[in-house]
């Protein structure tokens, strides 16, 4: 008993405080808002006696409590799962949930009635937003409202998940797909297509066509969005032959992408050089300049491994971050005002539209492409996969380290450089601001969130972080913070990411038949 | 194994001729600088200096608390904690809300009834600051440590080095949409106000001993202090030192490894939030990105010790406040560039000597 009374008031406190953590960040008015998109409950919340948007965060906070019963109740290896044992649970997560978030309910509600202004120190927390956290009651009966609410969802959250979740018809369920799956890759005709050297064809002819007639359809809007995720998987490439490629953890890639960026801008800006080069002369300036600087940032750190590697790449990102903000170099680079006029490319004398952008986008993302392709399977390629599983090793057998390194420093930035010329180009402007640590951060990220070293699981990644949050607008927020989460959560869970290249797939299943030894790995792995 | 070495061509790698060219010309501009400043041209009086020297030692003492926190969870994990940052800026959150809450509370006399709690205990208000700030820091650094961290145990390096990149993303915008993007000023009690502080004279002029920084300073040292001996002298010290030794050993030897990181989390939470409230004091600024630049810092101050090196933390992180006070008027920078100099100062010495200062603790393979 006293083993459940602990397990449910654990899921009741952590839910609690998600909750709380979601009604002072503003999410729960946010969700309200997208549910009432969603189902349009106008009239059936007013003959409820609520505002729409009461009701729809009635059910946002309907599903949460539900999401805490489920929680609280789940099986555990320690506690029968018996129908008392989880019912016991998930009322108590329920009731624990709903007291914490009334008693934060009931604060914030009798300040605000105190004419103390809340948005001084919690921004989210504008009146409208509080009174319908209330649902438009006193304090004291909102607490009410809410722990009645939390508990009893908690309870069906419970029931729900005891019935749903462990019933034998969930396996059946997936097992039946699987074998159907399975089935349909067996027929004779479906083989056939697969082993056909034709399909192959018709499948990169299929993706060039979407390429071709989707910008046309397109708005400019969605047309923008395109061109910033291709430029992503651009860097997401070039990062991928430095970190997935030859293991080399790079925090300051975006200097380079501030440098392909600022040659274009500086060549052909009126201001402040008055060069006003040709957009197409400045592309092997902008690409070499970026690689030499790729040379030159990869020497001093020759030597370094692993998380040093990162902090001083950061350092070396954040030193080009302060000098184009700086005063000094407002002669040199515009300063903190950024470079604006930035010539853009011209073909037979006609300027380049959203749609060509688009186009131009594409091409070099499909040469980049084929280059990290050819390059993967040539031996610098085997080179830096070999250092990347052991420097030493890589060693002994004969590989120059510091020229293989060189390489993919250089490869990497000279991506960037295509990457921040286009990005340039494109948007006619650069600043600091276009070039801060976060950009090296999402490039990161997209490609963790797609597979390191796997060409499709970069433009996976580019489409999940730069697609999806222009999709949910109403999220944009959010986005960074989920995104920070996302990374916890996918290095927990998915450390290969969505799209794990076969390589990699072969290693966790070595891992997996391997018998459980978790101390020695991390002692093998601390003694790198 | 001898004359093997004695039949070895003496010849200088590519990185040794960098490493050499390197340090001719910045030694070389160094020196000069030295020159011009303190005999050539002398632009800055003592006093200047005196002030300069002051203000680097009392920012180097903040950043050599939160290198501490870096240098212990270093030690145990081998892992650079990314958000230590972020659970200072937590501490300085903390430290500010205590003093905004006191502010609130009507402490009326008859001589002064404006008064309000904050200005008439000040000392309250400073300890119990300190307190909320470190207590919560201290808690998110185990919840952290416990989140983000604990499932990644035996995964390869990098693994936690983005998750903890993650947790620091994920802290940062939770404070930014919590408290909002502006800047807000720290309200210190009036008996410390800013600025305000005891003039002393050097030479024809004076210069200013603030008691924020008096303050700052004296309760760094007694955090050092605390935790040296913590580290040296109880058992919780001495399970710590086992663990960072070798893991698997210490849990033979019947110590509950999981159960020291957590409290290596909750020790440098402590003393991160104890920097940040400080920090908040002394400076008087709190934001969402409060910890970041800081946290850097104290980062390289890490690295300069030796990371992993307690003693060294404290050393690095003293000597990076001064250079970074002294430096701008040395090498004759824009001041604005305050913060080149201490990622110049890291890269030079990850190049020079990646085990820093003090550091004979790892060996250059594990860096």
């Amino acid at each position: 008993m006293k083993t459940r009374i602990r397990n449910g008031a654990n899921a009741g406190i952590v839910f609690g405080i998600v909750t709380i953590f979601l009604i002072l960040i503003g999410f729960t008015g946010t969700a309200a808002e997208l549910i009432s998109k969603l189902i349009h409950a106008g009239s059936l919340a007013r003959s409820l006696g609520m505002t729409e948007g009461m009701f729809s965060l009635l059910l946002f906070m309907a599903v949460l409590g539900i999401l805490a019963g489920w929680y609280g109740g789940r099986q555990l290896r320690d506690l029968p799962d018996t129908w008392s044992s989880v019912l016991v649970r998930s009322t108590l997560a329920g009731a624990v949930h709903g007291l914490l978030v009334g008693i934060v309910v009931y604060v914030i509600g009798t300040l605000n009635a105190n004419g103390v202004k809340m948005t001084t120190y919690l921004p989210q927390l504008l009146p409208a937003a509080i009174k319908q956290l209330l649902f438009g009651m006193e304090p004291f009966p909102a607490v009410v409202f809410y722990l009645i609410l939390l508990t009893v969802m908690g309870t069906a959250g419970g029931a729900l998940g005891r019935v749903l979740g462990r019933g034998a018809w969930r396996h059946r369920f997936a097992e039946g797909w699987r074998r159907r799956w399975e089935s349909l890759q067996h027929l004779p005709s479906v083989q056939w297509v697969a082993g056909h050297r034709w399909s192959r064809f018709a499948f990169f002819g299929i993706i060039i066509l979407l390429i071709v007639l989707l910008p046309l359809v397109l708005g400019q809007y969605w047309n923008y969005t395109l061109g910033t995720i291709g430029i992503y998987v651009l860097l997401g490439l070039g990062l991928n032959i430095v970190v997935g490629l030859a293991g080399l953890l790079d925090l300051g890639y975006v200097a380079f992408f501030a440098i392909g960026a600022y040659t274009v801008a500086l060549l052909t800006a009126p201001q402040p050089h008055q060069l006003n080069w040709n957009f197409w002369a400045t592309v092997p300036f902008a690409i070499i300049l970026a690689a030499i600087a790729g040379i030159l940032l990869g020497i001093p750190v020759l030597r370094m491994r692993g998380d040093y590697l990162a902090i001083v790449t950061l350092g070396f990102g954040q030193i080009i971050a302060i000098l184009l903000k700086s005063d000094i170099m407002t002669p040199f680079t515009g300063g903190p005002k950024g470079v604006s006029g930035v010539g853009g490319p011209t073909l037979f004398g006609r300027g380049f539209t959203d749609v060509h952008f688009v186009y131009l986008i594409a091409l070099s993302v499909l040469l980049v492409i084929f280059v990290t392709r050819r390059l993967q399977n040539s031996r610098i390629g085997r080179a830096w996969e070999a250092m990347r599983e052991d420097e030493n090793v890589a060693r002994a057998n004969g590989i120059n380290v510091l020229t293989t390194k060189l390489m993919a420093f250089s490869t990497g930035a000279a991506f960037a450089g295509l990457g921040g010329l286009l990005f340039a180009a494109r948007n006619q402007f650069t600043g600091p601001e276009d070039h801060n640590l976060m950009v090296s951060i999402n490039v990161l990220a997209v490609l963790i969130v797609g597979g390191m070293g796997s060409i499709p699981g970069v433009i996976a990644g580019a489409f999940a972080l730069k697609g999806l949050p222009e999709v949910l607008r109403e999220l944009e927020d959010y986005r960074v913070l989920a995104f920070g989460a996302l990374l916890v959560v996918m290095m927990i869970l998915r450390p290969n990411g969505l799209w794990p290249t076969s390589r990699r797939k072969l290693d966790i299943k070595a891992e997996d038949n391997a018998p459980p030894d978790p101390e020695a790995a991390s002692s093998t792995k601390g003694a790198q | 194994m001898l004359d093997v070495r004695a039949h070895r061509r003496r010849r200088l790698s590519a990185y040794q001729i960098v490493q050499i060219t390197l340090g001719v010309v910045f030694g070389g501009y160094l020196l000069w600088r030295l020159f011009d400043l303190f005999f050539a041209h002398r632009v800055y009086g003592p006093e200047t200096w005196v002030q300069f020297a002051l203000s680097g030692v009392v920012l180097g003492s903040v950043y050599a608390i939160i290198a501490i926190g870096y240098t212990l969870v270093y030690g145990i994990l081998f892992m650079i904690n990314f958000a230590h940052g972020d659970i200072m800026m937590i501490g300085c959150f903390g430290g500010y809300f205590v003093f905004e809450a006191l502010k609130a509370i009507p402490a009326g006399t008859a001589s002064n009834p404006d008064l309000k709690l904050l200005d008439a205990q000040p000392v309250l208000a400073v300890v119990l600051a300190f307190a909320v700030g470190i207590s919560i820091a201290a808690l998110s650094g185990f919840y952290l440590e416990k989140i983000a961290y604990r499932p990644l145990r035996g995964a390869p390096r990098l693994v936690p080095l983005i998750s903890a990149i993650g947790a620091s993303i994920f802290l940062e915008n939770a404070a930014q949409l919590l408290f909002g993007a502006q800047r807000r000023d720290y309200a210190n009690p009036a008996a410390i106000e800013r600025g305000a502080g005891w003039t002393i004279p050097v030479g024809n002029a004076s210069v200013v001993l603030t008691y924020t920084g008096v303050l700052t300073l004296v309760l760094s040292v007694l955090l050092m202090v605390a935790l040296y001996l913590l580290v040296k002298q109880t058992r919780l010290g001495r399970a710590m030192r086992a663990v960072a030794e070798n893991k698997p050993v210490a849990e033979l030897m019947g110590i509950d490894v999981d159960g020291v990181i957590s409290r290596t989390f909750i020790i440098s939470g402590a003393l991160a939030g104890a920097a940040g409230v400080m920090w908040g004091i002394h400076l008087g600024l709190v934001y969402y990105f409060v910890g970041f630049i800081p946290g850097i810092k104290a980062f390289t101050a890490a690295v300069l010790g030796g990371i992993g090196n307690i003693p060294g933390a404290m050393l690095g992180g003293l000597f990076l406040g001064v250079v970074e006070a002294l430096g701008p008027a040395i090498l004759g920078l824009n001041f604005q560039l305050k913060d080149v100099i201490a990622f110049g100062i890291l890269v030079l010495v990850l190049i020079f000597r990646p085990t820093g200062i003090l550091g004979e603790v790892l060996s250059e393979d594990k860096v």
